[in-house]
């Protein structure tokens, strides 16, 4: 590698490093994630192995015979040679345990309370009661709610219970006992498999219709009427539509929650009418879909207006004035003369737009949050709901992933599409300086 | 503009259609020095009790309106530094320097450039938590910045790629270094660029909501816009005037940006595709 | 100080711009480089001053070898055609410029900075920015930061090609005072045979990246070794007659006439194709070897007049002479070409030198 290389790179690498930071890994990751289990239930390390008595409840939902899901749901204790050693080895005085070895080896008892008892009875055991229950811990048997770091822990607990499973249930038991996340291709079939995706898809293909179509529109009519004001005039209504683009959208999507709530301005407006006061953002259905396309169309036009307004800025004068004095009235002038000088501006706005919309969910996040029910709950905000924003608690990254990925792919592929429409070809012209 | 048509009918389109927005302005000023009777909205004395979030202390687990906005401040700043010189080194490599792989490197910043990013916010999040910077400033900070970078780098390289080319060359037979000819060369020409750059990235980080919400949700790292949100959704009390007093308190510096640089920002928003 | 220039040759990925050139220039002298746009003359240029690397070759500054030295170590000054004046710099500090780089200290720049100005004649105008000044003086403000820091090689890129034709001729005369007041060596740029001319002391022609013939102006006038050359030097430009050797002389193309050059030696052997070049104010009528034709077009040109003389076989001959001949357009003349001045070329454009009879 040349120096004049090195140095580029250089100047570049702050740019790369960050990029494959946020950008490359992400992308991956999102895919990695989305063939895991990964919530918070699993954490996002890896797990341990617990048997709790939601595993019983779903392994007796599996079948399992009453005798193995009995020993390990119970507690059971039983003086062995191994309960022995670890005793030794746990500092218990000699004579104490070989009393024990005497008097109870063999013995099983089904509780502690009955242990702890055969044990007060022996002459040499320690004075302290609680070095007494320390003792019975070393003899216990059962696995119930005991968390084992690894397989092989967990394996030979099991064994030492004489389960008597066939290898295809003791495969289902570690499984289940598994707290940590796993690989699993699950989370597509339960995408495909839900209703719940069929509403977001539908409800995003609502959401990307209405509002570009009301973007598109509303920006042609803000730019065209603005054109054929007196340029003070035109920049105070300018002003007044560019402003909720750079209003945060808390605080503007605030200002609707203001208009439109039921202790809001329109309720109390119409109240004096007779009409009860309700929360518009969400009454119904299409109370909200009308407020949620207002919102971000309102937000939408200003890129509209602005792009189409420069576009008709850069017609030549002395085309308006010629169609003018060939008798054209204003609405002939837009029809044939402005309109056609905007195709390119609005096939760029529509196209940009409509990823833009796909993938966007801020604004209905802080106004309807899908609401009423889940009538404008659009795909973005599905993925970003169930993996981040989910009020039953367990947030389902996995999950959340798969569904975003969907998006990401679009994105690629819109964004490779992006790649054609500009001339790249044109871009890679090299260097001048050659040192 | 056009003396041989009327302006009065567009005047009344556009000012109708304007009425809300205009309506939900004026409130949002009015409602926050006034007080009004119940069910009514003409104002019937002057108060300034909505304001008192400035100087009370906060209610208890909330943090004081001062230090969001420190960090609300810092968060701003910070990750515009940050995108700035990312954006300011890595568009003139992209446009002026030899590089292996320009090409793919070029391609790769069109790409990124329309990538949807919030798409990626679901494993953005993981990531943090794995390498612990999860619920940290500096965390959200650096994620903002990169995700600006793709549109940094595209417009600096476009305010790079109109420096003449004899600029350097001359700067190069005169003596100086390549970097001293970015420095002190190449740097004041694309002056707007970085203005332009500049603004937008801090009117973008102000007025961030969702990162900060997702990847700093503590109290410790608030920024305004969650500060105003979890106060709108905490509140059972519906107190609109405390809200909007909160939200022009939030809004100050936006305005007087928009006021000081209002040509920039026409440009930048109608020239990127920032959407 | 000197420059040779050995074996150059340039290539831009695939394409190669420059084959194989070798230049020599004496210190102290002033070289055009002459050619037809994207010849390769800028390539040239910035192979000297170090802003391309060079793919073959060698160059060397006096004894020293710089073919790998970096821009910045070659004390190269150079003037380029747009200026490339630092627009966010006064006059004054773009010419501090290249002695701030050196860390000079601000007595010394303040000195040199001032002398220099006055050199150049733009003492009152250090305060302006590059948009504030005219072309001329922008131009001026680039020699001043090219020689401020005294370069050993001065390298001009087209200097003048901005300009009014007014100003144009004053700067000639301005950057030529300079360069010999100045001593230095240096390389001008142009595709403008004029400047060329009155400007330097040698001039190289070049063609296709190659240098097709390098002498004096006045030689390079009247001893064109190749067509490529005679029809690149002239204003108006050099006519040129088609057609076959005979004994008797030359026949014309597609026509009856012969032009009886008899008493040339070195004529080529009979039936070979041969072209004349007749430069216009060698077609006169006064002149001997007299060929008939129709004057198809005029042109004055103030103290002088342009005819174009349409031959009957159509080619054209183009004379230059003094008002008043009382020609009008459609005459048919018959004017005479000064025989020991025809320049004569073989079919792949190489001069063929003919004894004059004289
Ligand atoms: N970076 C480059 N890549 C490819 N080809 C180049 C490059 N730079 C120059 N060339 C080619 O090299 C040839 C010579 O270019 P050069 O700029 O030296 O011409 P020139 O003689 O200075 O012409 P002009 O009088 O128009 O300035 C041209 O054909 C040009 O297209
Ligand atoms: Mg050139």
């Amino acid at each position: 590698m040349r120096r004049t290389d090195l140095f580029g790179l250089g100047f570049m690498a702050p740019a790369l490093i960050l990029t494959i930071m946020f950008f490359l890994a992400p992308v991956v990751m999102t895919g990695v994630y989305s063939f895991t289990n990964m919530s918070t239930a699993t954490g996002i390390s890896g797990g341990a192995y617990l048997i709790s008595p939601a595993t019983i409840r779903s392994l007796t939902e599996q079948g399992f015979q009453g005798d193995a899901i009995e020993r390990l749901s119970s507690e059971s204790y039983v003086v062995d040679e191994a309960g022995l050693e670890a005793a030794e080895a746990a500092g218990y005085t000699p004579r104490f345990i070989a009393e024990i070895r005497s008097t109870l080896l063999g013995d099983t008892f089904t509780g502690r309370r009955d242990f702890e008892r055969a044990l007060k009875d022996l002459s040499h055991r320690p004075r302290s009661i609680r070095d007494l229950k320390k003792a019975t811990e070393l003899f216990q048997k059962s696995v119930l709610n005991v968390r084992f770091e690894t397989e092989a822990d967990f394996q030979s607990a099991l064994s030492s219970l004489n389960l008597n499973l066939s290898p295809a249930e003791a495969v289902f038991l570690t499984e289940t006992a598994y707290t940590g996340w796993i690989w699993t291709s699950a989370n597509y079939d339960r995408a495909v498999n839900l209703p719940s995706t069929y509403r977001a898809t539908a409800n995003s293909a609502i959401y990307v219709t209405f509002t570009l179509a009301f973007n598109v529109g509303f920006g042609l009519f803000l730019a065209i009427t603005t054109f054929y004001l007196p340029s003070g005039q035109a920049a105070f209504f300018r002003t007044i539509w560019f402003l909720p683009r750079i209003l945060p959208p808390v605080l503007y999507v605030l200002m609707w929650k203001w208009l439109t709530w039921d202790t809001g301005f329109l309720s109390t407006l119409l109240s004096h009418f007779g009409v009860p006061p309700h929360n518009l953002m969400k009454h119904t259905a299409t109370h909200a879909w009308v407020v949620v396309v207002l919102i971000n169309g309102f937000v939408g036009a200003s890129m509209g207006m602005i792009l189409f307004s420069s576009a008709i800025r850069s017609i030549p004068q002395s085309m308006l004035h010629a169609s003018e004095v060939d008798g054209a009235n204003r609405w002939q002038q837009v029809r044939y003369i402005i309109l056609p000088q905007l195709r390119w501006p609005i096939l760029f706005t529509t196209a940009y737009q409509t990823l833009s919309l796909l993938t966007s969910f801020e604004y209905i996040l802080l106004s309807t949050n899908g609401g009423p029910g889940s009538a404008t709950n659009v795909w973005a905000l599905y993925a970003f709901k169930i993996a981040l924003n989910n009020y039953g608690g367990n947030l389902e990254y996995g999950y959340g992933a798969a569904l975003a990925m969907v998006l990401v792919i679009i994105g690629i592929i819109a964004s490779l599409f992006y790649l054609r429409l500009f001339n790249f070809k044109s871009m890679i012209t090299s260097p001048r300086i050659e040192q | 503009m056009n003396t041989n048509f009327k302006s009065w009918p567009i005047l009344l389109a556009l000012g109708l259609t304007s009425v809300p927005l205009v309506t939900m302005y004026a409130y949002m000023i009015i409602d926050t020095v006034t007080v009004s009777p119940p069910g009514s909205f003409i104002p019937n004395g002057i108060s300034f009790g909505s304001w008192s979030f400035l100087w009370e202390a906060p209610a208890p687990g909330r943090p004081s309106i001062w230090s969001v906005t420190l960090n609300t401040f810092i968060f701003a700043c910070v990750s515009t530094l940050m995108a700035l010189s990312v954006s300011l080194t890595g568009g003139y490599a992209l446009s002026r320097l030899h590089l292996p792989f320009r090409g793919f490197f070029l391609g790769g910043l069109i790409v990124l450039h329309a990538f949807p990013t919030i798409t990626l916010i679901i494993a953005i999040f993981l990531i943090l938590q794995m390498v612990g910077l999860y619920d940290t400033l500096a965390g959200v900070i650096l994620v903002k910045a990169a995700l600006e970078i793709p549109f940094g780098v595209w417009i600096m390289k476009g305010f790079y790629d109109t420096v003449p080319w004899e600029i350097e060359m001359a700067g190069l037979t005169d003596g100086a270094t390549r970097f001293t000819v970015w420095r002190k060369l190449v740097l004041p020409q694309v002056q707007p660029g970085i203005t332009a750059l500049g603004i937008f990235a801090f009117l973008s980080g102000w007025s961030e909501f969702i990162l900060p919400q997702v990847l700093a949700p503590g109290a410790d790292a608030q920024v305004l816009g969650v500060y105003l949100q979890s106060l709108i959704s905490d509140d059972t009390s519906m107190d609109f005037a405390k809200f909007k007093s909160v939200g022009v308190f939030y809004a100050i510096p936006v305005i007087l940006i928009y006021i000081l640089f209002n040509k920039h920002l026409m440009n930048i928003y109608g020239g990127g595709t920032k959407g | 100080m000197r420059i040779e220039l050995k074996n150059f040759k340039k290539t831009f990925g695939d394409i190669t711009v420059i084959e194989d050139m070798s230049l020599s220039l004496e210190s102290g002298e002033m070289l055009a480089l002459l050619g037809p746009s994207g010849c390769g003359k800028s390539t040239t240029l910035f192979a000297i001053c170090g802003i391309h690397r060079m793919t073959g070759g060698q160059l060397l500054f006096g004894d020293r070898d710089v073919t790998l030295v970096p821009s910045q170590q070659r004390n190269v000054g150079v003037v380029f055609q747009n200026y490339a004046l630092y627009p966010h710099m006064n006059a004054y500090e773009n010419i501090a410029f290249p002695l701030m780089i050196r860390k000079e200290d601000r007595k010394t720049i303040e000195k040199k900075v001032s002398e220099i100005a006055a050199l150049v004649h733009i003492g009152e105008l250090m305060e302006r920015k590059p948009a504030q000044l005219s072309g001329g003086q922008q131009q001026r403000v680039a020699l001043a930061r090219a020689l401020v820091r005294e370069p050993d090689i001065l390298l001009l890129d087209e200097p003048l090609a901005n300009l009014d034709a007014k100003l144009r001729l004053e700067m000639r005369s301005e950057i030529r005072r300079i360069q010999q007041q100045t001593g230095i060596t240096a390389i001008l740029v142009t595709h403008d045979q004029v400047e060329a001319m009155s400007m330097c002391d040698r001039i190289a022609i070049m063609n296709k990246g190659d240098i097709v013939q390098l002498s004096s102006p006045q030689d390079m006038y009247q001893n064109p070794n190749s067509e490529f050359v005679a029809s690149f030097l002239g204003n108006p430009p050099i006519a040129f007659l088609d057609g076959v050797v005979t004994d008797g002389g030359v026949q014309l193309a597609s026509s009856e006439a012969l032009l009886p050059l008899r008493g040339q030696h070195g004529l080529p052997s009979s039936g070979m194709p041969i072209r004349l070049g007749i430069r216009p104010e060698h077609f006169q009528p006064e002149n001997p070897l007299k060929v008939t034709g129709r004057i198809s077009f005029v042109e004055t040109q103030g103290r002088e007049e342009l005819y174009d003389v349409t031959l009957s076989n159509g080619s054209v001959l183009r004379s230059i002479q003094r008002q008043g001949g009382g020609y009008h357009l459609g005459d048919e003349v018959s004017w005479g070409i000064a025989e020991n001045q025809i320049l004569a070329f073989d079919a792949s454009g190489a001069r063929l030198h003919m004894g004059a009879l004289a």
